[in-house]
């Protein structure tokens, strides 16, 4: 068991040299900032809380760092995005690019391989999320001389939602043929699949809690703030109407991540163990 | 346990193809093995059920007495491997690729470090210890190969055409080198190369469709059929693609 949790950290070690060594980590990283930037120009620039109230239905959006910072932590979303194209390939490649002839005749558990890659990929994406809460945090510390407490539970929910997309990913990498094909696979989960669900099921009046992008969406609603009055009336009639009807339970969304995480790695565990290299 | 290696009516089915079929073989310790035979014929398969990358749809297989299908981890610990054309992170050095893997089969510090030095010697890589692999040819990869199975001096060798992508001089080194090797190693290996195999081994298990055709020292084979082993090989697997 102590070899085994050694060998752990020595796959997780090198997996994540390998991931810092990626231009698609040090291109997340810059989109991240860049959009945080933008962010901040935007709201403050466009006036985003005048521009979304709507005087004539009653509904008067006041500036605040609640409303600031659950802006500023949509934008570590892209940071999420980044987990899935480091988890994609991190199984599939393996197969797909032969480098398992080298790594699989050694004796270490395919389990201990998954669990070191997984904790790899985790960390890879917590630097990037927690650039973006860093610049997030100084922003609102210099705007509005404080930081809401709120963006304690928010990150909280983010690295939930990166456990959970990363077990997806995972999953994906360690049943599909190319890491191409896993990280489509887990993006198609994200942004179609789960949102067309999401969305008939909002019509209908009932909360979509189980869908991982909505329990995800969680990660603003730990401001105090209601969804619904600010981006319900923004799309009233538009496209997404239905999606942002919502606001996710903070606590229930958390435990959902964690369950899709959890389920996701066990499975994705158990089929990296069965998969042959032929 | 005399034997290191003892595969045990082994048969693997690929859907509806069959790739081995109860192919049964003992390599005992210090014996230098070739696995010859017509392309599709099972070789790869065997080392690669061998090396725990297949399970076996029928029979077993056994590396020192320990079953590599039931524990194959433990199985593993005294092999080292070459199989198919392996590739290597190409973000990684040589140094680093060598460290990991050292690491994993519980080597540190040291002797990892002066480990790695001598092997990179002895595959003539040592001044591309730094260099990213994603810069290397196929020759130097199939070297670097050669040099994560010897890393942690093995006892077992099981490769799969290790001289396969290597320039004549390359090849002509890897060969010393198992020469070397075979003094104190038992060494399996599959080859399409019968003058390599000549050079190599003592022994030769000439398998077809996954059977094996036979197994015997080279020196006998060439006694009872009064030829070369490639005149041995011709005739035994007559009408093979």
């Amino acid at each position: 068991m102590n070899l085994e949790f050694e060998k752990l950290k020595i796959v997780s070690k090198y997996e994540l040299l390998k991931q810092f060594r990626r231009k698609r980590f040090y291109g997340a990283l810059v989109i991240v900032i860049l959009a945080q930037i933008l962010m901040i120009g935007l709201y403050k620039g466009l006036d985003l809380p005048t521009a979304l109230s709507k005087p004539g239905l009653g509904i008067i959006i006041v500036d605040s760092p609640e409303l600031f910072a659950i802006f500023m932590v949509s934008m570590t979303s892209f940071a999420v995005l980044a987990a899935v194209f480091f988890a994609g390939d991190a199984i599939a490649s393996e197969f797909e690019h032969k480098t398992g002839y080298v790594l699989f005749p050694n004796p270490v558990k395919r389990s201990t391989l998954v669990i070191g890659k997984y904790l790899a990929c985790f960390l890879a994406t917590l630097v990037i999320l927690s650039v973006g809460y860093v610049i997030s945090a100084i922003a609102l510390l210099g705007l509005y001389q404080g930081i809401p407490v709120g963006i304690l539970g928010s990150l909280a929910i983010s690295i939930a939602l990166v456990f959970g997309v990363l077990g997806i990913a995972f999953f994906f990498s360690s049943l599909l043929k190319g890491g191409m094909g896993a990280t489509i696979a887990t993006l198609i989960i994200f942004m179609v699949v789960s949102p067309i669900i999401r969305s008939s099921l909002s019509y209908t009046g009932h909360e979509p809690w189980f869908l991982p992008d909505y329990a995800g969406d969680a990660v603003a609603s730990t401001y105090g703030i209601d969804f619904t009055k600010i981006f319900g009336g923004m799309i009233s009639g538009g496209g997404m109407q239905g999606m942002m009807t919502m606001t996710p339970n903070p606590v229930v969304s958390f435990f959902v991540l964690l369950i899709y995480a959890l389920v996701t790695l066990l499975v994705s565990i158990w089929l990296t163990k069965r998969r042959e290299m032929i | 346990m005399r034997e290191s290696i003892m595969i045990e009516n082994l048969s693997k089915y690929y859907n509806n193809f069959l790739a081995l079929d109860n192919l049964s073989l003992k390599v005992k310790r210090n014996e230098d093995v070739a696995l010859v035979g017509p392309n599709g014929a099972g070789k790869t398969t065997a080392l690669k059920i061998l090396c725990g990358l297949l399970r076996p749809s029928s029979g077993t297989a056994y590396i020192n007495g320990i079953n590599v299908i039931e524990e194959r981890e433990r199985a593993l610990s005294e092999v080292g491997a070459i199989v198919e054309t392996p590739e290597f992170y190409p973000f990684l050095t040589p140094d680093e690729t060598l460290s990991y893997l050292g690491r994993l089969r519980g080597m540190d510090g040291h002797e990892l470090k002066s480990r790695i030095n001598e092997v990179l010697k002895l595959i003539k890589l040592d001044e591309w210890a730094d260099v990213r692999i994603e810069k290397f040819s196929r020759g130097m990869k199939q070297r670097l190969a050669l040099a994560q199975a010897m890393l942690h001096d093995p006892p077992i060798l099981i490769l799969d055409e290790p001289t396969l992508g290597l320039d004549p001089r390359g090849m002509v080194e890897m060969r010393e080198i198992l020469k070397e090797a075979r003094k104190e190693k038992t060494v399996f290996f599959a080859s399409h190369m019968l003058a390599e195999v000549v050079q190599v081994c003592d022994k030769v298990a000439l398998i077809d469709r996954g059977r094996l055709l036979v197994y015997d020292s080279i020196a006998h084979l060439k006694r009872k059929y009064r030829t070369s082993l490639e005149g041995v090989y011709l005739k035994l697997t007559e009408g093979a693609i």
